[in-house]
């Protein structure tokens, strides 16, 4: 039955594709608007340690938990972002950088709080608390022929999947509405931006803040998947790993940080002896890239191609909003 | 009358652009601003649109002050640009270019621009009309699709004013519209500024092509190192000998330089 | 007790001090933040501890060892992640800034699988040398640290302001094409420019190494991170910005793990870039320009 086909293994790959579309996500969006943010682990991490925090010290229900994360994520997001607007291009990567460090250092000596380096374990999952819910309603997974865990799986990637389906949608239509115009306009040029009225202020923090709450939001997912977290996992080299994903599948559009997120989190898995030499091969990719192909691998005329190769087929673009990387 | 420049002086790191400049442009007038390379006329526009703040003087748009309030309210109250050294949103196709134009005239956030909603879709609407509207005008409407880079120059200039008419100025900023086009684009853009006009839109327009200047302007001032130098119709400063001394001899320097 | 920490906060400063000499001549001269800088450092390090603890060679051959190793590290670099970038169409400011991130990463990464993870003992005679006056102990590494450190940054200052080829990349620093317009090398000199800023990362290794008695691969990323909030501190490309900037931090490092909360230390370095560049982007020595950023 179902059950042969499904190896909760892939199931769990699979949602670590998902949580690491919306980091690529997060970064393609504050890139949109002409920042490039390195502090993005950073907000991840307040995302995590806020609902798993919440979820554990005060018993609140995982889903608040994930929402107050994204929401005080993007709190930190607008505080961070009003006094960045200042900085430009290397001066906001570094600032942010150093934010990213800071929070991280946080976490790590606020001990009576975050326990720190060792972590917190025992953070509610996702699936266990659904199968419990499930399972309350009188649901039996071997109903439709699949094992405990494998039904457990199977519903953390299903509604991961929606999830991103949903975001991914959000803003494509987003970027074809007047923000998302707004946001290329800024990148492209800021002054003649400003000067045909467009707010620079309010969109760059827009743009920053949606970043926030994005990475926030994949955190506090990221933290009911693996039930455990430590400062380890929000630092320099996940700021650098989110980068990758922009970088390598392409920042002009955003199925660029779709297929960047999917393709460098399978790479690993798929080809177990790189795993070893997973992050010498993030080097190389991040300077291959630059030197030969810095909008990344998918970009505006490549989507135009696809397109016209399956002229039914609805590949909707971003604004084509491509000052390469 | 639409905008008042009074005693405008403008100082970079001691070095003045502007000293006490003033004049103003009447209500429906095409206003000329000429003088020499140098001789302070993109600063004014900076100064205008607040892109610099001046460092004294006061600039009375429509009878409100608009000193010190930031650039892209300057749009909203009407004042919008376009800039020498063409600036485009380069990938962007002349439609688009233009519906950021026609920024400041709409008002649909994150939340409406993503569900749709009736009053965002019949902005968008609105946007676009008017955006066809506006590429008929300047001669780009078989170009609406193409990316802006990919336009030839003297369209760039054109699709330019279309974006800045987008956003409903009720005085428009020419900065040197005419700078590489040939004489039939220059005819074309003649024809166009005063059609623009027609539109009942005050224009202020720096220009180096002279004849296109002479006839197209209803008054102009000359400044010369960032000095006032004369004020008036297009044979008033033609006869002024202070003018036709500054040219000459910046012609000369030009010969040198 | 706190002269000692004095001592100890100038030493850790004048370290510090020669990891951002090498960032600020490259940014100097290039414009680009080199993310890649504290691995070259790290790098060094860990040939220090071959030469010395390995293969149980004296001090000096471990120096140029590391020099040599670091020289051709730079060359690396800027021949393969730089050089592809300039001068080309549509790559923005933000290329180079991702191409050293890469290289960092790389050289990191490389280094846990050529040397081995965790903490490797760095062993020399040489740092056990002390003297006692009075309560307080000095050890002759620090010393020769401070000395060393001084005498980097006053031979970068006189080779920049009187040499040659100091003016040439002065020029280059200035504007790229009038350099080259007026028959500068412009290549050569950029690459003269990293293999210098890489060999002065490669001395400041192994001096750590003695200071500390510690090399591990993740020494390059914290060093990289304070490097460059040290050249923000100091002001981007000012050479004695750097190394004044580098002994403010290695002085507050110093006395916050003596009297308040050793945790913090390593957050005071990116509080500082933080606030730096959001109170004075030009930095505490810079001038203001009208334009901050590039």
């Amino acid at each position: 039955m179902l059950g042969e086909f499904i190896n909760p293994y892939y199931l769990q790959v699979g949602s670590f594709i998902m949580i690491n579309i919306i980091l690529g996500l997060s970064i393609y969006i504050t890139l949109s608007s002409g920042q490039l943010s390195l502090g993005n682990a950073g907000f991840m991490g307040i995302g995590a340690y806020t609902s798993a925090l919440l979820t554990i010290n005060y018993d609140l229900p995982i889903v608040i938990g994930i929402i107050v994360g994204a929401v005080v994520a993007g709190i930190f997001g607008i505080l961070i972002g009003i006094p960045s607007l200042r900085l430009q291009g290397v001066y906001l990567a570094i600032a942010t950088l150093g934010f990213g460090e800071v929070i991280r250092v946080f976490f790590i000596n606020w001990e009576s709080v975050t326990r720190g380096a060792v972590g917190i374990s025992g953070i509610p999952h996702i699936g266990r608390e659904l199968f419990a819910f499930f399972r309350e309603m009188g649901f039996d997974p071997s109903a439709i022929g699949l094992k405990n865990n494998q039904f457990v799986y199977l519903l953390v990637l299903i509604i991961l999947l929606m999830i991103n389906i949903l975001l991914v949608w959000f803003f494509i239509r987003q970027n074809k509405s007047r923000v998302g115009r707004a946001f290329a306009a800024i990148k492209m040029d800021e002054k003649a931006a400003e000067a045909m009225g467009i707010n620079i202020t309010y969109y760059k923090v827009l743009s920053f803040t949606q970043g926030a709450i994005l990475s926030g939001f994949a955190g506090a997912l990221f933290a009911h998947v693996m039930a455990y977290i430590s400062p380890a996992d929000f630092s320099y080299h996940r700021a650098v790993e989110i980068l990758i994903f922009a970088v390598f599948g392409g920042s002009e559009v955003i199925w660029g940080a779709v297929f960047g997120a999917t393709f460098m989190t399978l790479m690993p898995e798929v080809l177990r002896f790189i795993s070893e030499y997973r992050y010498v091969i993030y080097g190389l990719v991040l300077v291959v890239m630059m030197a030969f192909r810095p909008q990344g691998i998918i970009d505006v005329s490549g989507l135009e191609w696809l397109k016209h190769k399956m002229p039914r087929g609805r590949v909707a673009h971003g604004s084509k909003n491509s000052k390469h990387l | 009358m639409v905008l008042k420049i009074q005693n405008i002086c403008k100082n970079f790191g001691g070095i003045s652009a502007l000293t006490d400049v003033s004049f103003s442009v009447n209500e429906g007038e095409i206003f000329g601003l000429i003088g020499p390379n140098g001789a302070g006329k993109t600063t004014m526009f900076n100064v205008i649109t607040n892109l610099f703040t001046p460092t004294s003087g006061e600039i009375t748009f429509l009878g409100e002050k608009i000193t010190g309030i930031k650039p892209f309210k300057i749009t909203d109250k009407g004042i919008c640009r376009t800039f020498q050294n063409i600036r485009l949103f380069t990938q962007m196709t002349s439609v688009e270019n233009v519906l950021v134009g026609g920024h400041s005239r709409s008002k649909s956030g994150v939340l409406s621009g993503v569900f749709h909603t009736k009053s965002q879709r019949l902005e968008e609407e609105r946007l676009h009309a008017k955006a066809i509207t506006l590429l008929e005008l300047v001669g780009l409407y078989n170009q609406r699709d193409i990316v802006s880079e990919n336009l030839s120059y003297g369209q760039q200039r054109r699709l330019e004013i279309a974006r800045a008419l987008a956003s409903d100025p009720k005085l428009l900023l020419l900065d040197e519209p005419a700078a590489g086009m040939n004489e039939t684009e220059t005819d074309d853009l003649f024809y166009l500024i005063k059609k623009v006009q027609k539109l009942g839109i005050t224009i202020l327009l720096i220009e180096h092509d002279m004849p296109l200047v002479m006839k197209l302007c209803d008054r102009i001032t000359v400044l010369n190192f960032g000095k006032k130098l004369a004020e008036g119709t297009p044979e008033e400063i033609q006869n002024n000998p202070a003018v036709i001394e500054a040219y000459l001899g910046s012609e000369e320097d030009d010969e040198i330089a | 007790m706190l002269l000692e920490q004095l001592i100890n906060g100038i030493t850790l400063g004048s370290i510090y001090a020669i990891v951002a000499l090498g960032f600020t001549l490259v940014f100097g001269v290039l414009g680009i933040i080199n993310m890649a800088h504290g691995e070259i450092f790290m790098f060094g390090a860990f040939i220090g501890v071959i030469v010395t603890t390995t293969l149980g060679w004296p001090l000096w051959v471990a120096f140029l060892a590391a020099i040599a190793v670091t020289i051709i590290l730079g060359y690396m670099l800027e021949r393969f992640a730089l050089r592809p970038l300039r001068g080309k169409q549509g790559v923005s400011h933000l290329a180079p800034l991702i191409s050293t991130i890469g290289v960092s990463i790389l050289l990191e990464n490389l280094s846990h699988h050529l040397f081995g993870a965790g903490n490797h003992p760095f062993s020399t005679t040489f740092a056990e040398i002390h003297y006692k006056i009075g309560s307080i102990t000095i050890y002759l590494v620090q010393i020769f640290i401070f000395v060393i450190s001084v005498i980097l940054m006053m031979s970068l200052s006189y080779w920049l302001s009187k040499t040659k080829a100091g003016k040439a990349l002065r020029a280059t620093a200035e504007n790229l094409e009038t350099a080259s317009i007026l028959g500068v090398d412009t290549k050569k000199i950029i690459t003269l420019t990293v293999i210098i800023a890489s060999a002065m990362g490669g001395i400041a290794g192994i001096l750590v190494g003695m200071a500390f008695n510690s090399v591990n691969p993740q020494m390059g990323l914290s060093m990289g991170l304070k490097g460059l909030a040290i050249i923000i501190l100091g002001g981007m490309g000012n050479v004695k910005g750097a190394m004044v900037g580098g002994l403010i931090l290695g002085l507050s490092e110093t006395f916050i793990v003596a009297y308040g909360d050793s945790g913090y230390r390593d957050a005071i370095a990116f509080i500082a870039i933080i606030f730096i560049l959001l109170l004075r982007p030009q930095g505490l020595f810079g001038q203001k320009t009208s334009q901050v950023g590039r």
